[in-house]
């Protein structure tokens, strides 16, 4: 154990003192949230649509549209509108797109004795998905209005059937209805999967990239001459285990400090609480990121220790972590579904169950039965990946060259 | 007593027979060359000495007693390729190495520094292993294997990539540590070296020791069979019926003789004929003794 808790420190120190790990713990929640504050405000600018143009041989429907499409957020700076539009009018409109003084033009035709128009949206680019859907429900809405105002109804009182319905959500919660955020909750578990994720497969594949590097200076050949390979696998996993901690922390406290602080609060953000995230959830957080850990960095290790270059593990990296994937990919499946036989066989399922578990905690708290024995699936999972990886490394590290067949990494266990 | 003794020991991986057989004895106190062509054994028998492998079969003690791993905290491992961490500090590395071996860490400090000194190593204390040369390197490592004082020191190509200023400096303290009572095992195929500093040799040829015993033992099984003189004048001399073969330079020459022929016989003739300067009855060199035995191994 000694030994262990030597080579711990060592693998500790020399992580959380190079340059990398102060760069990944500072700048990766700076990029998160510049990407999130990014998506927030391209959201909100709606699509770039500034200057528009309708045009129409029916002058009260164009004037409709208008009315409708200045109303949401993020208005066009200008609307123009052209009717009743001619032929000529439309050569001009798209000379105007092509000058780049409209960003568009919407034409509508509407036939006579139709109540529906045929409506065209020209643009420079086609794929303005978000303009398009705007321009679609204005004119939806429009034409909801006319149709409602000919039948003679007053205008508030379309204003008001137009009104859009919030649904909000509660959850049932030991038989007691609870009020309850879905985007937050969704939210919530969407970033501590992320993080869990990126940091099982980020330091999972140092311990496989550290064993690789021992193997070739030969460091590992001094070592085992002094300790066990138990010991020293122990030891380096104990070590890149604690660093990844030290930078999940130091996460969680920049975290702490911004949903603390006076910033946050205005945008209504005031504690862990308010991203859904509950204490109970912190705490398996913590238990599954640990149990992930040890059980992928020592399948890492086993695996680091029978090939023989960097190139090698980073070709199969992908296979060791599918199974983390598989719970990514189903994540809105186990959200919704967070007791089905599907969700609770997977969350018992050792490589799956950080993740899948996790969902599920986020979602609704599963038995306690099942949180427990989870946990003892993956203790027992763990003991033994690190007893194969130790037998694989105490071998597969005295062999050069090549890498090891299937069949005869079977043999190494089998070596003393 | 002997520190290591190695008794029959045998390792096969797979198919292949790594060790087949092996006894050998290191006492306190002498200096053990481990020999033997590329591939023939030497680093697996060093590996089962230290419990990096186990035998198939056959006995390892170590300081008289069946090996276990609390005795590696008396043994020093210097393996063949520099085994340390590249992007770590000296000093750290040297107090780490230390402290595995279950020294305290002020302790691993005190001694460290001592031994860069002794070795001149000084400056390079604060650097990082990555930044020093080759020789640099086997130096730390050197230190490395000697700081908890080992009793036994098993050396796998010590000298290998070192100057000649750095390998005398490094032979000086091997045998300073000898005179202390360690026993000192190492493995080279540099004949010129083993010559100079060992006292006992084994010679393992593919997992076999073909050749074993003292220095003394092993040349006198060699005849003393070459002549060295260095003659002026008459040279018939070197047609003497005890000579088998000649090579002549200038005022020298290099006689092979026939088995059983009596060198004084030839030094009476040569004097009759010519001025002698130097006559040398040689023995055999360990590289000759070497070539010899795995040569006819080979060809068995």
């Amino acid at each position: 154990m000694h030994s262990a808790l030597l080579i711990a420190k060592r693998e500790y120190l020399e992580r959380v003192r190079s340059k990398a790990f102060l760069l990944t713990t500072i700048l990766l929640p700076l990029v998160m949230g510049g990407i999130m504050a990014g998506s927030i405000f391209a959201a909100s600018k709606g699509g770039g649509l500034k200057h528009l143009a309708i045009a129409s041989n029916d002058a009260g429907l164009a004037a409709a549209v208008k009315a409708q499409v200045q109303k949401g957020d993020n208005p066009p700076e200008s609307v123009m509108v052209v009717a009743p539009a001619t032929e000529a009018d439309r050569q001009e409109l798209v000379k105007q797109v092509d000058a780049r003084t409209l960003d568009g033009y919407l034409w509508l035709d509407l036939k006579p004795g139709k109540s529906v128009p045929q409506a065209i949206y020209a643009s420079r680019t086609s794929a303005d998905v978000f303009s398009v859907s705007r321009l679609q429900d204005a004119v939806s809405q429009a034409l909801m209005r006319q149709q409602l105002a000919a039948r003679g109804m007053a205008a508030d009182q379309v204003d008001d059937l137009l009104r859009k319905v919030d649904v909000k959500t509660a959850q049932v919660k030991n038989g007691a209805i609870i009020t309850s955020d879905a985007s937050k909750s969704f939210i919530g578990a969407y970033v501590m999967i992320m993080m869990l994720y990126f940091v099982v497969v980020f330091y999972g594949m140092n311990v496989a990239r550290s064993v690789i590097e021992e193997k070739t200076s030969r460091i590992f050949e001094v070592l085992l001459a002094t300790a066990r390979p138990e010991s020293l696998l122990m030891g380096k996993l104990l070590g890149v285990g604690a660093a990844g901690l030290t930078q999940v922390g130091a996460w969680f406290l920049l975290l702490a400090v911004y949903s603390g602080s006076a910033i946050a609060a205005r945008a209504g953000v005031n504690g862990f609480a308010s991203f859904g995230i509950t204490p109970l959830q912190l705490g398996f957080f913590a238990i599954y990121f640990l149990l992930g850990f040890f059980f992928y960095s020592a399948v890492a290790a086993g695996f680091g220790a029978s090939v023989s270059s960097e190139q090698e593990v980073q070709q199969f990296s992908f296979f060791i972590v599918a199974p983390l994937l598989v719970g990514l990919i189903m994540m809105s499946y186990i959200l919704s579904n967070p007791n089905s036989a599907l969700s609770v066989g997977l969350s018992l399922f050792p490589p799956c169950t950080p993740i899948v578990m996790y969902l599920r905690l986020c979602s609704q708290t599963p038995p306690m039965w099942q949180l427990a024995l989870s946990v003892v699936l993956m203790v027992a999972a763990i003991w033994v990946a690190i007893w194969i990886a130790a037998r694989i490394y105490r071998v597969g590290i005295l062999m050069y060259g090549k890498r090891a067949t299937l069949p005869e990494m079977l043999r190494w266990l089998r070596y003393s | 007593m002997p520190v290591v003794e190695l008794d029959r020991i045998s390792k096969s991986y797979d198919q292949k027979v790594a060790i087949k057989d092996l006894s050998l004895k290191i006492e306190a106190g002498t200096m053990f060359g481990l020999l033997g062509p590329n591939g023939a054994g030497k680093t697996s028998s060093i590996r089962m000495m230290i419990g990096i492998t186990l035998p198939d079969s056959g006995t390892v003690n170590l300081f008289d007693r069946p090996f276990s791993r609390d005795q590696l905290s008396r043994v020093g491992y210097l393996p063949e390729e520099r085994g340390l961490y590249k992007k770590m500090n000296v000093m750290d590395q040297l107090v780490l190495m230390g402290q595995l071996h279950g020294l305290k860490a002020e302790t691993a400090q005190q001694r460290a520094r001592a031994w860069c000194d002794r070795l001149q190593i000084m400056d390079a204390a604060d650097k990082k292993t990555q930044e020093l040369s080759k020789g640099m390197q086997q130096k730390i490592q050197f230190i490395s294997t000697l700081l908890h004082d080992p009793g036994l020191i098993i050396m796998d190509e010590p000298f290998s990539g070192l100057d000649p200023v750095n390998a005398s400096l490094l032979q000086d303290t091997l045998l300073d540590l000898k005179k202390q009572g360690k026993a000192i095992l190492f493995s080279t195929h540099r004949m010129d070296q083993v010559e100079k500093l060992c006292d006992s040799i084994c010679l393992v040829h593919r997992g076999e020791a073909v050749l074993a015993g003292t220095m003394r033992e092993v040349k006198s099984g060699y005849e003393r069979n070459r002549v060295l003189i260095h003659f002026e004048g008459g040279r018939d001399f070197l047609g003497h019926p005890a000579v088998e073969s000649f090579k002549e330079y200038a005022g020298q020459a290099e006689i092979k003789l026939k088995p059983g022929a009596n060198a004084q016989d030839l030094l009476k003739s040569a004097a009759e004929r010519a001025t002698i300067f130097r006559f040398e009855l040689v023995e055999p060199s360990l590289e000759e003794i070497f070539i010899k035995t795995v040569g006819e191994k080979v060809d068995a």
